[in-house]
């Protein structure tokens, strides 16, 4: 049974984390202003339509919000976090365009990005232990070739610590 | 505990201004995309937040950008009005930086000014009413 509605590729996780388009921490909004009828705006309509999920999928405290009808030119604004604005004209392009564009001024470069993603992997080392939400095992028990887990399998006599103790005493 | 010194990444925000009956306080409604996590597609979540508007310039239906206060102004207000971004009824497209109505120029759209007034009784003395037929059918072909 195919997905429903126009395009629903669009609403898959897969193409959701398609896009490389990660704000400047800087950037706080994003504002699309376009029209729903005329041809300039067709690139900002498409924009809207397919690439702006994928934006905000990426980039989670960023707000967007969409303007219809308000302006004749189809424009995004951006609003930075030091009271700047930055306007881009997007009369005339398509939503490939944009997306480059957008890209270019605002996005983070591949440098920082890598940069970042090696600092994630150092902060999650996977030889840590802990609560199965943040590391892959929690106790030793669970890996082949180590002690079973003795709430499982009771521990052999001489690992236990009531008898490690009597033996100490007799010795004594 | 301790009070909340400035809010949590709420530092620049774009909203409606719903209400303006309070004193220097504008009602701004703030909507953001939330994923739904089953169609997985965005829909707008509204959030009212109260903002400071010292000198009671802000409409209902104005789109204003906040800026979050570094300390809180009283129980709810924790933001304050920076810029009008579209006034209502009196938007100006930041491209040109010309007037527009809805999609159009109003510049394009004619100036209705005092003439219109004078214009109109003038058109009125023009128009003859008699009850002569051929008269008549011709005001109708002009319509």
């Amino acid at each position: 049974m195919p997905m429903k509605g126009r395009f629903p590729i669009r609403r898959t996780i897969e193409y959701l984390q398609k896009s490389d388009i990660f704000f400047k921490n800087t950037v706080k909004i994003m504002t699309v202003n376009y029209n729903t009828h005329g041809e300039l705006s067709e690139g900002a309509r498409k924009f809207v339509f397919f690439n702006v999920p994928q934006i905000q999928y990426k980039n989670p405290w960023v707000q967007v919000v969409m303007f219809k009808n308000i302006t004749p030119s189809p424009f995004l604004r951006f609003y930075l976090d030091d009271g700047s604005q930055v306007l881009v004209d997007t009369e005339g392009k398509t939503n490939k365009e944009i997306l480059q564009h957008v890209k270019k001024i605002l996005g983070k470069p591949e440098e920082v990005l890598r940069a970042e993603e090696l600092a994630k992997m150092v902060h999650s080392n996977p030889a840590n232990f802990g609560p199965q939400k943040y590391f892959p095992r929690e106790c030793m028990c669970e890996m082949e070739g180590q002690v079973p887990c003795p709430g499982l399998i009771p521990l052999p006599k001489e690992m236990r610590g009531k008898y490690k103790m009597q033996a100490e005493a007799e010795d004594a | 505990m301790s009070l909340k010194t400035a809010t949590v990444h709420a530092k620049w925000i774009i909203g409606k201004v719903i209400g303006t009956k309070m004193h220097k306080t504008a009602k701004v409604r703030v909507t953001r995309l939330v994923l739904d996590q089953y169609l997985l597609k965005y829909y707008n979540k509204r959030k009212t937040y109260f903002a400071h508007d010292a000198l009671e310039q802000c409409t209902v239906g104005d789109i204003v950008l906040l800026k979050a206060l570094p300390e809180r102004r009283s129980k709810h207000v924790k933001h304050e009005l920076t810029e009008i971004v579209f006034k209502v009824g009196n938007v100006i497209d930041p491209l040109t930086g010309k007037k527009v109505a809805g999609t159009k120029f109003i510049e394009s759209l004619g100036e209705p000014t005092e003439d219109s007034a004078g214009s109109l009784t003038n058109k009125l003395d023009k128009l003859t009413l008699s009850a002569a037929p051929g008269e008549a059918h011709e005001k109708n072909s002009g319509l």
